[in-house]
């Protein structure tokens, strides 16, 4: 109940989010129950129904991705002093997080059902009835276990994932667990290891002045109270031992994500050059021998270890030779963020090149890209973009009590809108030709 | 309007704030700044000193009131030329020290100073020297996380001094600490303003801050008050009820 009641409070942004992972969730489910489809009307080909079960891997992999950084910027369920102190421990909070999740990637998974349902005729008085009864065996009646099965997949892998990066670590100090994201959470070591904080801290910070926000978002006092972080009322510092936390870990999958990325790129030339005989259907309709694919996922693998190096790279890059305050604070804080920021976009470059080679791959030949292979790739590209986004977001909430402090020193927020702009710009200029080249480099054997 | 005496570097008029939901936190503050002199404005918690400060330094506009600074009006000035006056002519110290956690400490320190535009090396050179002078000069190099909370605390005093500002707003600096360590926050604090007439004003709950500053304005429930009248609080009033009705 506690969770339904945190769900329905929560802000129109916080709710978009949740929509959009109930949309993925539907995507990947409405996947799943096509690949039912397929193998009900095909019942003497068990191998094509299988295969197309295991390129459904990708976007349900995505969803899940997206979905658990949903779960981690979920102001609803991060730990707040008020209810540490009534019970409502991260442990609890954990267990709230993964209901939350499992409710809007079920709501999803509904959503898939309904849609596949109605496109089956099972459902009428909608238009399209049927549209694809043929391709959907309508004329053999759903068996409900598989059904039941595909459908919770996304929902089970979800809330467990959740739970599991938002489990409470260790017990530290005599205040309890230590909050996994706590690193990262301004308000999480307060409830968490608060041992040293102002006993008043939550009524001063509700107390007193609420300033008006930038942005025009202000939300009304009552759901300010709902969600305290991500509406910070008043740039009152948070009242915890703010940097005695070590920042995280300097990267070091680079070396490890550069090797990974020429392996993959070598298998590929190699499998080309060898004449392998092509025994693999890729969703296109196109045949290509499987010693491809394992070069992709080896690409795919190294730009994603390779992101975070890279990006701490830059920032490191950013900040050196003498620089002023606009570089300093755009270069430093890249590196302090490089794991959080990277990851996701050394995926989003994994998805953007691998798209790129299939854009010039098939540009040539025929393009039989099925509606079931665009909703996929729709999904994972998707997916992952909002994944970044979203990680981009938790950044921010992380910072957002030095960016009040830096604002109290009289900063100019001109000036923290360039250091933005900055960061964005230095990855952008290093990760676009990187995976322009990557994508050049993965199509070359298969164009020849 | 009426112009401000000359004499008051800062001088705030009939001062009125009220918060979003309607709880007020100040109800007509009048109160003038002397230069180079230390003020603490004193008062239980709850009472408005945060506000104030936050009015008086521009941070927060009052909802009525005027505050000048040297014979200009601050209360008519936009969100930008107010980001600049802070940014040129105040320094604001937390109750809790907050660094930016990625810079270094001489970094956090010459952050204001490379933010006027100072160049790098002379912004080092005077955070350093104030660093050396709070007595954290050894351990300029390391980052925040590796300092101690009173150490913190005394790199964001040297980040405010060190850009030289007309004004110090130092809202109950010395809140997280120990009281060795308090005592040698505050006499920093004191010494450094003195010796480079610096004007500050100082938020405090505590009668032993208070007494290191010049004047000492005292404040209510959002009122200046001069005496405090309280009524005596009864020690035993629910005891003495108690025992009488059984």
């Amino acid at each position: 109940m506690l969770a339904l009641r945190l769900t329905r409070g929560a802000r129109p942004a916080v709710q978009l989010r949740r929509l959009l992972v109930a949309v993925a969730s539907a995507g990947t489910g409405f996947l799943l129950l096509c690949t039912l489809g397929h193998a009900l009307s095909h019942p003497d080909d068990p191998a094509a129904s299988l295969l197309r079960l295991a390129w459904c891997l990708t976007p349900l992999a995505a969803t899940v991705y997206f979905a658990v950084a949903v779960a981690r910027t979920d102001p609803g369920t991060r730990p707040r002093p008020g209810l540490a102190a009534i019970g409502l421990g991260p442990a609890r909070l954990m267990a709230v997080s993964a209901t939350t999740t499992a409710l809007s990637c079920t709501l999803g998974s509904m959503l898939a059902l309904l849609v596949f349902l109605h496109l089956r005729g099972d459902l009428t008085g909608l238009p399209f009835d049927g549209a694809a009864a043929h391709a959907l065996a309508a004329d053999s009646p759903l068996p409900l276990p598989a059904t039941v099965t595909l459908l919770s997949l996304v929902p089970a892998i979800a809330s467990v994932s959740a739970a599991m990066t938002l489990r409470p670590q260790g017990a530290k100090g005599m205040f309890g667990t230590r909050w996994r994201g706590s690193l990262r959470r301004p308000d999480a070591r307060q409830a968490a290891g608060g041992a040293f904080g102002r006993p008043s801290a939550g009524i001063r910070a509700t107390g007193a002045a609420p300033v008006p926000r930038k942005g025009g978002t202000t939300p009304a006092p009552v759901r300010a109270a709902h969600v305290p972080t991500a509406t910070p009322a008043t740039p009152q510092p948070d009242p915890d031992l703010t940097h005695t936390t070590a920042p995280p870990p300097t990267p070091d999958g680079l070396p490890w994500g550069i090797t990974i990325l020429a392996a993959g790129l070598a298998t590929e030339a190699y499998a080309i050059q060898a004449g392998n005989p092509p025994g693999l259907t890729l969703p296109g309709g196109t045949a290509t021998a499987p010693a491809v694919l394992i070069g992709w996922l080896l690409t795919a693998l190294g730009l994603a270890l390779a992101g975070p190096g890279l990006t701490h790279l830059c920032g490191h890059l950013l900040q050196s030779a003498r620089p002023g305050p606009l570089r300093l604070l755009a270069g430093r804080i890249l590196m302090a963020e490089a794991t959080r920021i990277g990851r996701p976009l050394g995926v989003v470059c994994a998805v953007a090149s691998a798209a790129y080679a299939v854009i010039t791959l098939y540009d040539t030949a025929d393009p039989s890209f099925g509606p079931l292979t665009l909703l996929g790739a729709a999904l994972v590209s998707g997916c992952t973009v909002a994944t970044l986004l979203t990680a981009a977001l938790e950044a921010k909430q992380a910072r957002a009590d030095t960016t009040a402090a830096l604002l109290r020193l009289g900063a100019p927020t001109a000036m923290l809108r360039s250091v933005a702009a900055l960061r964005a710009g230095a990855l952008l200029t290093v990760f676009v030709p990187l995976t322009l080249a990557v994508a050049r480099l993965a199509a070359l054997p298969l164009a020849r | 309007m009426v112009a401000p005496p000359d004499n008051d570097v800062l001088w705030a008029r009939a001062l009125h704030f009220q918060h979003h939901d309607g709880s007020p936190a100040l109800s007509g503050v009048s109160l003038g700044v002397r230069e180079g002199e230390i003020l603490a404005v004193s008062g239980p918690r709850g009472s408005g000193k945060t506000t104030l400060l936050r009015c008086l330094s521009g941070l927060t506009p009052a909802q009525r009131g005027e505050v000048w600074f040297n014979s200009v009006p601050v209360h008519t000035m936009g969100t930008l030329t107010r980001e600049r006056l802070r940014r040129d002519r105040f320094g604001w110290i937390d109750p809790v020290p907050v660094l930016v956690p990625e810079l270094n400490v001489w970094e956090n320190a010459a952050l204001p100073l490379m933010l006027r535009g100072t160049s790098r090396r002379r912004a080092k050179t005077s955070a350093v020297e104030w660093l050396e002078r709070l007595d954290i000069g050894d351990s300029i190099r390391k980052r925040p996380h590796q300092l101690h909370q009173a150490e913190r605390q005394r790199v964001c005093i040297a980040r405010a001094l060190a850009p030289a500002p007309s004004i110090l707003f130092a809202d109950e600096p010395t809140a997280p600490l120990h009281r060795a360590d308090r005592a040698h926050v505050l006499r920093t604090l004191t010494t450094a303003a003195r010796s480079h007439g610096i004007t500050v004003v100082l938020a405090t709950h505590d009668a032993e801050t208070a007494a290191l500053a010049d004047r000492t304005v005292s404040l209510l429930d959002g009122r200046c008050v001069t005496t405090v009248h309280l009524p005596p609080v009864a020690e035993t009033e629910g005891r003495a009820a108690c025992s009488l009705s059984v």
